[in-house]
């Protein structure tokens, strides 16, 4: 589904983001990216979003080298992959509905489509009961619920989250991680960075532990650090 | 077969249109939601837009006028004063043996005066020149070819008794320097007049950008195309750029018309272009130049914040 050749990031102020990372995760895997801030766990998925583009190297994406992709191909990768972050993202002034509604609009998705699709989304991360509500009148987990259900609403074969539950108390941690694992055994292949240790030791799913911009674990059913 | 795809291409349309609403409803709230940035855009590009038109105007004005005067290129030579008849027949008959003119023809002053008074229509001025005619007698010259005009002026400018030569020819060169000098002046002030209307239509618009930057954001992430989210900021600008033009276009032609009245009272023979002939170029030089304005600028407002 996904996968990292020997890839280097540096950004323009000298950083060096990620050094010679390789990586691969196969359909329906579902992979933990650990470490401390600042050790190139977000760029990891912003080069899979074509957020930002490698300085060396090259990253695949369901086959395709996104690396070289020309900018007017770049809506198009968007749309076969789901992106959640840590702050949401969502519009204040929109109810939920039309928070996800939106994402299907833009996209030119038929209008007499929407309105199932969407109800279907809400489903699967448990709002369907709140279609209305405006997303400053909920908590903070239902509200990453709301950016989960956006993400997904177009069925995409991959999803990325980053910190998505790093705003959040551990109660709505937890109600994030059963959604994104009913997506996961849905077939999705879910990538999410996380600081969170207790929900990585508990789940016991691949972690892949980056230090200063290089993979330095990768371990099936891994905890989220190894003790010495 | 064929009404199921007549069903597929009316719900395309319908799709197209529906899009189509919601961008310019977008755009309209922004455009009232910003309203003093707005009124400032629109009377900064309606300005350039003034000076645009009103080139326009005089230059169409200048090339009709250099056109009709050089369709009437004629050679006239001013004879010195005090000249019997006798001597002015010798003079006559001495430019007339000059190569290159047809026809010479005496024009005495008092005939003269009484052209002029023709042309200029009545007036009571002309009451007090009857006594005091100051127009000399003259010699109309006309030519096998008008553009040999400035060599047999040259030539006839040297006989006896000649005062004075002129040739439409001259008003014509100096028709012509006139529009391109006007040409230049207008050309750097539309250069300049635009880019500050381009400023400042980029900042309203910019604010509408800031204002929905998440919107943008998102739209980006979830694979909206470029020009999706260029659309409503675009017919922002365009509107922007429409209301400016025929704000200038009113403007231009209440004066123009109203001006255009009063020359030809005071000056009828000038040969100025009628609002049919006027309509055409001014409102497809104002119109294009508001358009280009508000979209140039709209797009250069939302261009930092598009990274794809």
């Amino acid at each position: 589904m996904v996968q990292f050749q020997d890839v280097t990031k540096g950004y323009p102020n000298g950083v060096l983001a990620l050094r010679r990372v390789s990586l691969r995760v196969d359909p329906g895997e579902f992979v933990f990216v650990v470490g401390p801030t600042g050790t190139g766990k977000s760029t990891l998925l912003k080069l899979l979003y074509r957020e930002e583009s490698p300085t060396e190297g090259r990253v695949f994406v369901a086959g395709r080298d996104v690396s070289a992709l020309p900018h007017r191909a770049i809506p198009e990768l968007r749309r076969g992959l789901g992106v959640v972050f840590q702050d949401f993202k969502l519009l204040p002034s929109r109810t939920v509905f039309e928070n996800i509604a939106f994402a299907l609009r833009v996209i030119g998705a038929p209008p007499q489509e929407i309105r199932s699709r969407v109800i279907r989304a809400l489903d699967l991360v448990g709002l369907a009961h709140r279609p209305d509500a405006m997303p400053g009148h909920l908590s903070g987990g239902e509200q990453q619920r709301i950016s989960i259900a956006r993400a997904i609403v177009n069925d995409p074969p991959l999803l990325l989250a980053d910190e998505p539950t790093g705003n959040l108390d551990p109660n709505s941690s937890w109600e994030i991680m059963q959604v994104l694992s009913r997506i996961n055994l849905r077939g999705t292949t879910v990538i999410m960075t996380t600081h969170n240790k207790m929900i990585v030791d508990i789940l016991r799913r691949r972690v892949v532990q980056l230090a200063a911009g290089r993979v330095v674990r990768d371990q099936s059913r891994g905890l989220y650090a190894v003790d010495a | 077969m064929r009404s199921m795809r007549s069903t597929g291409f009316r719900r395309r349309t319908q799709r197209v249109l529906e899009q189509g609403t919601s961008f310019v409803a977008d755009a309209s709230a922004s455009f009232r939601r910003n309203g003093l940035m707005t009124a400032a855009a629109v009377t900064t590009i309606m300005v350039a837009l003034l000076v645009v038109g009103a080139a326009v105007l005089i230059g169409l004005n200048l090339g009709n006028i250099a056109e009709v005067v050089e369709g009437q290129v004629q050679v006239v030579a001013f004879l010195r004063d005090g000249l019997t008849s006798v001597e002015a027949e010798k003079v006559r008959t001495a430019v007339g043996a000059v190569p290159g003119v047809e026809e010479v023809e005496f024009v005495g002053r008092g005939e003269a005066l009484q052209r002029l008074q023709q042309q200029m229509g009545e007036h009571a001025a002309f009451a007090d020149l009857a006594s005091t005619n100051p127009l000399p007698d003259s010699l109309e010259v006309q030519l096998t070819d008008p553009r040999s005009a400035p060599v047999v002026a040259s030539v006839v400018a040297r006989q006896p008794g000649v005062a004075e030569v002129t040739y439409g020819g001259e008003v014509v060169d100096r028709l012509i320097a006139l529009t391109r000098g006007l040409r230049g002046v207008a050309a750097l002030l539309t250069v300049f007049l635009t880019s500050v209307a381009l400023i400042v239509v980029v900042n309203t618009i910019r604010l509408t950008v800031i204002a929905r930057r998440q919107e943008i954001e998102i739209m980006q992430l979830v694979g909206a195309t470029p020009w999706f989210v260029r659309w409503p900021f675009l017919i922002e600008g365009l509107f922007q750029g429409a209301a400016a033009a025929v704000a200038a276009v009113v403007v231009l032609g209440t004066v123009y018309l109203v001006g255009m009245l009063r020359l030809q009272v005071t000056m009828p023979f000038l040969p100025l272009a009628g609002p049919a002939d006027a309509a055409l170029p001014l409102l497809g030089s104002v119109l294009m130049g508001g358009f280009c304005v508000g979209a140039a600028g709209s797009l250069l407002a939302i261009r930092r914040f598009l990274t794809s």
